[in-house]
């Protein structure tokens, strides 16, 4: 089964190098087809090791090590790969989903001058997250992490022309970067009490160390979940990073490495359940997300960014659900949102193909005219994105929902925002759906809508919207709480839900009930906001102002930290480097110099001022001698 | 022992010291102030040989055999250039021969 | 303890190689190619003795011992140990690529460059593998003269200051250093490093660390640094950074540490201290610094600081990760050097403000630097990256907070290099970028992806020389049983 997962890490880093050694060998279109075909076989790979896993007798996992990659000491890590139920779950979501998006990419990126480029970073990508989440042991898992960032970084920034882009890329790279940071720390923890990463032996070590050591690995893990996943405070790099290509988006953005944080919390969450403070606090990190970014979508006007923050809100769900324990639900959320979001992202990016590159909604009104099938599939995703039943987003958000209710009255506090959470999903969605699709073209639309690629754009584009939109559909039918859950019970051996998580039938039935029913009225509200027959949107401008400048986190950021950074920075060259440091040597230098001036004097020329001199210091010499005596 | 003391010796050859010190310092014609330097060199002769016969040993006797030599030298080199600088045509004053002034 | 003068060869070969294109009368093309060819012969039998070296012995290996000054027990004594071996092997290719370049950007007075170059190569083998205290002062002062000469001739504008203000600060190292290498070896009797016992000295420790201090360019002894590598040519840079910055850490190693285990256990946090600082002070003004050579500069300052911790953290994966990084960074700010001297040949400047919009349409360039630059901020994966996770692996062990000053230092680092990279890489055109300005050429590629690829088979495979470095991978023990 290891072999599988092998195939799967390494294909899209020899498709990756591929590309780069071929150069402008090799035209534009087979560097697509090599990147396409070199996540087809990691997803292979993947299957292989799925069905393997599924004959082995109790699934538990398996670690193969190619070589040692680290070693000093008795600290050591090998490059190693890990198969168990989780790992080849999300091996599946990232090489299923990627290689859908990497062929969608083909007619999305064609006729772009770098196209080879792009190529061989979404390869680079998806090995840096299949690394992520096969490595077998926590340092290779935070190389993936560091090396998904890299790519994040090279993809937001592969138009570098523009400067919005280069500076969305250093953002998203450096806010990760404390992420990785602070997962540096506490694996620093680790190592000094058990000289082992390994995931076995940490989770043992974890068990035995004192409340605050365990809270700070925790703690520092979570901040690099937070930073990943962009969770309050650190999400502010995420709807900037809609400056990269929207497969980018879709694929990096929305399905898989923005969730790594959730995979994080499942993967530890033996750390985690020893520190409960510090999974609550990821918990509520959650909750407080998928409510503020659910407020802020309400106002954008960016199709791309109203995607993004849709994303952050949804992440916001599975940190929930991953927090308060119920980690099976989290991945089921993250599968499930994997599909629909994707879908999502891809029909943006259709519709924003088709109209040259334009992403504000307001000036898209009435495509869904022109782009049927477009309309359908996008209504597909935002459906199962409101979760409404049968779409897929019904069957995992209910249950995290449901899941919260169950823990304490924290849980029924939280329990209540998600549920929130779930009205104003609806609500913002369907303003982005009644806003772009119904109604008559506009002269914008009708002017742009280029026929060029037949009706609504290549097959290549097509094809993986159509996989995606019936996944979006029936996605979530493998898991209905609580009458059928194979996913809970595959997850089981590697991340066994908690107790507290557990919910009963009833609060299964309120939580799918509540959550439907506000979600449809959120879309109501929608509908009579900024359907066909118009009401009057309501104004509340200081609200909207604060929520159109995303609640001043860029600003406050900017303030409290890149600006005092930046200008102690400059203080200490202006004021410290330049006049202390680097003048010191000129200084000595002048100091010299000068003394030679003073002792030249004594210089005279005069034979007898020597003897003055000599006779002098024999005399002191001779007094001296004397005295000391 | 015949003859003085030892201390007789060490007082004239402070005092031939003394003159020549004071001949180095006060004049200005480089002759003398050659001529100056051999009796301070002399002086320093005769009490080393004075303190030698003293002790009893010969090492201060070859020390000034070796002071000898050297005044010799000195003394060649020092003429060679007054005549050098005769030649030159300049005064024959120290006072006036500072191009070493810093 | 083998004995070889394989060790010798790599130190006189280069050497003698310098004489002879002094006296012989080549043409300009054969001074140049005939220096590659050492170079690259250096290489080859570094490898060779890499191949043959035995990394789970203990002691010496390779080395040579004839007596020289016998009634101080002054000797002729070379060899090597595991991070030695290393530290040569980063001397000997970063010096091919160096030598590559000045022949690639066909510098004036071949005759002299090319020796000086050869030189510097082999008195810089010299420092690393001379097991003698007076030789290894000699081979020291023996590399800085040819620096001296490098910048002073071949410089930038500036070049006179830089080198007045180099000879200075080294100069003042070196003397207190020889002062210290007297008295310590008088007083114990040998100047032989592997015979010599410890001593308790704090004074004498002081005096070795200075020396090593400035030449490591450690907060606040780095005063040089700045004009030296922005005045002096690229490939000189390249190997003041890479090579000789090292010299001052593999000092502090193999002297300051193994030597004084009482005084450097009784200053570790006053060096820790500094190090932080320097890592912290030279990540500010990396982030900063208006230019291309400015940047790689202070970030050099910064891995600096960052190796002095590894090595003063005193564990053994402390150690480690300090010889890997030495190592790492040497290639790091060797090729990021280079790479500057080929942006400054394309557009005659390396300030940013006048520098952008590069990758377009130079896609080796562009693939280049945002490697070296992605490996020299650390990103997980990397070399660098492994270097820097043992280091601070090592010195949380020692206390935690030297751990979250590395940490902030390696978000700092990924804020000066991003700049750095797309200031020169991406947004619009810069006005000294002419529309003309080529890619990378053949030769530069040969010099350039070389030093890349080694950084990324390093990067594959960090055990190579982290667990390879010190006899039985126990560096804690080692250094305190003097390497015997």
């Amino acid at each position: 089964m290891t072999t599988g997962a092998w195939l799967c890490l390494f294909a899209p880093l020899l498709g990756a190098v591929l590309i780069l050694l071929g150069g402008t060998r090799i035209p534009r279109v087979v560097a697509g087809w090599i990147s396409t075909t070199s996540v087809f076989v990691a997803f292979a790979g993947a299957l292989w090791s799925f069905f393997a896993l599924r004959a082995a007798s109790g699934h538990i996992g398996r670690i193969s090590s190619a070589w040692t990659w680290v070693q000093a000491g008795n600290f050591k890590v090998g490059l190693s790969v890990l198969v168990d139920p989780l790992s080849t779950m999300m091996m599946l979501i990232v090489a299923g989903v990627g290689g859908l998006i990497v062929l969608y990419s083909i007619g999305y990126m064609d006729g772009d001058d770098e196209e080879r480029r792009y190529f061989a970073y979404i390869s680079f990508f998806v090995f840096s997250m299949l690394l992520l989440v096969e490595g077998g042991n926590l340092l290779l898992l935070l190389v993936g992490w560091g090396l998904v960032g890299l790519s994040s970084y090279l993809l937001i920034g592969f138009w570098h022309d523009r400067p919005s882009a280069v500076a969305a890329a250093k953002k998203a790279f450096v806010m990760n970067a404390i992420g990785d940071a602070t997962m540096a720390l506490a694996f620093f923890v680790l190592i000094a009490h058990s000289h082992s990463l390994e995931f076995g032996a940490s989770f043992a070590t974890a068990g035995q160390l004192s409340p605050t050591a365990v809270n700070l690995v925790a703690l520092g893990l979570l901040g690099g979940a937070a930073a990943k996943s962009a969770q309050i405070p650190l999400h502010t790099w995420l709807p900037d990073a809609m400056e990269g290509p929207t497969p980018v988006s879709a694929l990096i953005h929305a399905a898989t490495m923005v969730t790594a944080g959730v995979y994080l919390i499942a993967r530890t969450h033996p750390i985690f359940e020893q520190a409960r403070t510090v999974e609550l606090v990821a918990a509520g990190m959650g909750t407080l997300t998928l409510v503020v970014a659910g407020l802020i979508a309400l106002v954008q006007t960016d199709i791309k960014r109203v995607i993004a923050y849709s994303t952050m809100s949804q992440i916001g769900y599975m940190f929930l659900g991953a927090g308060v324990g119920a980690y099976a639900n989290g991945m089921f959320h993250l599968m499930t949102h994997a599909f629909f979001k994707a879908l999502l992202f891809m029909t943006a990016g259709v519709v924003i193909h088709a109209l040259a590159g334009e992403q504000d909604i307001r000036k898209m009104r009435g495509i869904g005219a022109l782009m049927p099938w477009t309309r359908w599939a996008f209504l597909a995703g935002a459906l199962a994105l409101v979760g409404v039943p049968p779409f897929s987003g019904f069957f995992s958000k209910d249950s995290i929902i449901a899941a919260a209710l169950h823990d304490h009255w924290y849980g029924v506090v939280m329990a209540i925002a998600a549920l929130f959470g779930a009205f104003l999903t609806g609500l913002y969605t369907f303003r982005l759906y009644f806003i772009v699709f119904p109604g008559e073209p506009s002269a914008f639309v009708r002017e742009h809508h280029h026929a060029h690629h037949g009706k609504e754009g290549p097959l290549t584009m097509l094809v993986p919207v159509g996989i995606l939109a019936v996944l979006a559909v029936i996605g979530g039918w493998i898991q209905l709480s609580p009458f059928w859950h194979p996913l809970t019970t595959w997850l089981e051996p590697a991340a066994r839900t908690l107790g507290v998580a557990v919910p009963t039938n009833t609060q299964e039935a309120i939580a799918s009930v509540a959550a439907v029913l506000l979600g449809l009225a959120g879309i109501g509200v929608a509908y009579g906001l900024y359907g066909t027959d118009r009401l009057v949107v309501p104004k509340l401008p200081a609200v909207q102002r604060a929520l159109e400048h995303k609640l001043y986190f860029d600003e406050a950021y900017d303030a409290l930290f890149y600006r005092p950074a930046a200008a102690f920075a400059t203080w200490v060259r202006r004021d410290f480097e330049e006049p202390v440091i680097l003048a010191t040597g000129p200084d000595l230098g002048e100091g010299t110099l000068e003394l030679g001036e003073g002792v030249r004097r004594l210089q005279t020329g005069l034979l007898r001022t020597y003897v003055l001199f000599l006779g002098t210091g024999v005399a002191i010499v001779g007094v001296v001698f004397m005295a000391v005596r | 022992m015949l003859g003085p003391g030892v201390a007789w010796y060490l007082g004239v050859a402070a005092f031939l010291f003394g003159t020549g010190a004071l001949g180095v310092i006060v004049r200005r014609n480089p002759i003398i102030v050659l001529l100056s330097l051999e009796i301070m060199l002399n002086g320093g002769n005769l009490a080393l040989i004075a303190v030698a016969r003293h002790a009893g040993n010969g090492a201060g006797q070859i020390f000034a055999l070796a002071v000898m030599a050297v005044a010799a030298s000195e003394v060649c080199v020092g003429l060679g250039l007054v005549v050098a600088i005769n030649r030159k045509r300049l005064d024959l004053d120290i006072d006036k021969l500072s191009e070493l002034r810093g | 303890m083998t004995t070889s003068s394989i060790t010798s060869l790599l130190i006189w070969l280069p050497i003698g190689a310098a004489i002879a294109l002094w006296i012989l009368p080549l043409s300009r093309y054969a001074i140049g190619s005939l220096a590659v060819l050492v170079s690259l012969v250096e290489v080859g039998f570094w490898i060779e003795q890499a191949a043959r070296f035995d990394f789970a012995r203990h002691g010496l290996q390779f080395s040579q011992r004839t007596p020289w000054i016998k009634d101080l027990h002054v000797s002729y004594h070379v060899g090597e140990y595991g991070f030695s071996l290393w530290l040569v092997g980063l001397t000997v290719v970063a010096m091919a690529a160096c030598i590559g370049y000045g022949f690639w950007v066909g510098r004036d007075r071949p005759r002299v460059y090319f020796g000086l170059m050869l030189m510097l190569t082999g008195s810089t083998v010299g420092v690393f593998v001379s097991q003698d205290m007076l030789l290894f002062y000699a081979f020291f002062e023996a590399m800085l003269i040819p620096l001296y000469i490098l910048i002073g001739v071949w410089g930038g504008a500036g070049r006179m200051g830089a080198t007045i203000k180099l000879l200075i600060y080294t100069m003042t190292g070196s003397l207190v250093m020889l002062a210290a290498i007297i008295v310590y070896g008088l007083k114990v009797g040998t100047f032989d490093l592997v015979d010599a016992p410890p001593s308790a000295s704090r004074w004498l420790f002081l005096g070795f660390m200075l020396a090593f201090a400035i030449k490591a360019t450690l907060f606040p002894f780095h005063g040089w640094l700045p004009d030296a590598y922005r005045e002096a040519p690229p490939e000189v840079t390249a190997v003041l950074s890479g090579v000789i910055a090292k010299v001052g850490t593999y000092g502090m190693l193999r002297i300051a540490l193994t030597k004084f285990p009482d005084p450097s256990g009784y200053y570790r946090t006053v060096v820790l201290t500094l190090g932080a600082a320097a890592l912290v002070y030279g990540s500010l003004l990396a982030f900063r610094a208006v230019d291309f050579r400015g940047v790689v500069a202070y970030s050099s300052m910064a891995q600096s600081g960052l190796i002095t911790i590894g090595l003063f953290s005193g564990t053994n994966i402390g150690f480690d990760g300090a010889v890997l990084q030495m190592v790492a960074h040497g290639l790091i700010s060797c090729s990021l050097f280079l790479i500057a001297g080929t942006v400054e040949r394309r557009s005659t400047t390396g300030e940013f403000a006048r520098l952008g919009g590069m990758a377009r349409g130079r896609p080796a360039l562009a693939t280049l630097l945002m490697t070296v630059g992605v490996i020299s901020l650390a990103v997980p994966g990397s070399a660098a990256f492994a270097g820097e996770f043992l280091i601070l692996a090592g010195a949380y062990q020692r206390a935690w907070w030297w751990a979250a000053i590395g940490a902030t230092g390696i978000v700092l680092a990924a804020m000066y290099m991003l700049r750095l990279i797309s200031a020169v890489l991406h947004q619009a055109r810069g006005p000294a970028v002419p529309d003309a300005a080529l890619d990378l050429r053949a030769g530069e590629l040969a010099l350039v992806v070389p030093l890349v690829a080694a950084l990324l088979v390093l990067s594959a495979w960090p055990a190579g020389i982290s667990h390879h470095s010190f006899a039985g991978d126990a560096p804690v023990q080692a250094v305190q049983g003097q390497f015997r």
